[in-house]
């Protein structure tokens, strides 16, 4: 178990981490909204530059809720224990693997970096990217909650 | 897969939490396998065999698995 505990602490640094950087990322697109030339902007680039602020602050909000959650486990026993059964568990992993996990995950990450840098140049291209991503996690929650229910 | 787990556990008076903690697992998967929609790995067998004191074949009923 110790050996977990030195991986939730190292959670916790990583979320700290993703939390700075978030904040840092959130500054700068604010910034970048207010020096905006409103008057030559389209809807497309409001509307790029909305869907990376909501991104920021979705980043910022999972990693917060994260070191919570951590947090309180790693001063628990019994909660951390909870925690490292729910990791290990052999249904859950199970469950994980049939809905796609991990490449799911990491091809919407991917696709998600692709459409931000996609959108400067064409807008097109942006919407399809996070169209594809909202339906590959939309099958991937369908097929774990079917799992979740049979098995 | 029919199990004595639920009737295990009411004997020692234990809830289905306390069972999972105590074995590595969730209290989700223990209710699973209890109920039938969940066939518990080898591993996962034996640890709750051994955490009530018997063989993997005294708390699992395998009649089943052998019909064709």
């Amino acid at each position: 178990m110790e050996k977990f505990r030195t991986t939730v602490k190292r959670r916790i640094a990583i979320s700290s981490g993703m939390t700075f950087i978030a904040m840092v990322l959130g500054g700068i697109n604010i910034y970048s909204i207010i020096i905006t030339d409103h008057s030559s902007a389209t809807h497309s680039d409001g509307f790029v530059a909305g869907f990376q602020f909501g991104l920021i602050v979705s980043i910022f909000g999972l990693a917060v809720f994260d070191i919570i959650k951590l947090s309180l486990a790693i001063n628990d026993e019994t909660k951390l224990r909870i925690l490292y059964n729910k990791e290990h568990d052999e249904r859950l992993i199970a469950i994980r693997n049939k809905a796609g996990a991990p490449m799911i995950v990491i091809t919407s990450i991917m696709m998600i970096i692709a459409a931000i840098i996609a959108g400067y140049f064409n807008i097109v291209v942006f919407y399809t990217l996070i169209v594809a991503v909202a339906a590959q996690l939309l099958v991937s929650a369908m097929v774990k909650l079917y799992c979740m229910k049979t098995m | 897969m029919k199990t004595r787990i639920k009737d295990l556990r009411k004997e020692r008076k234990l809830s289905q939490e306390e069972l999972a903690l105590a074995v590595g697992t969730t209290r989700q998967t223990i209710t699973s396998i209890e109920v039938g929609k969940y066939t518990a790995s080898l591993v996962l067998a034996y640890k709750i065999a051994h955490y009530f004191g018997l063989t993997i074949e005294e708390v699992f009923d395998f009649s089943e698995e052998n019909e064709f």
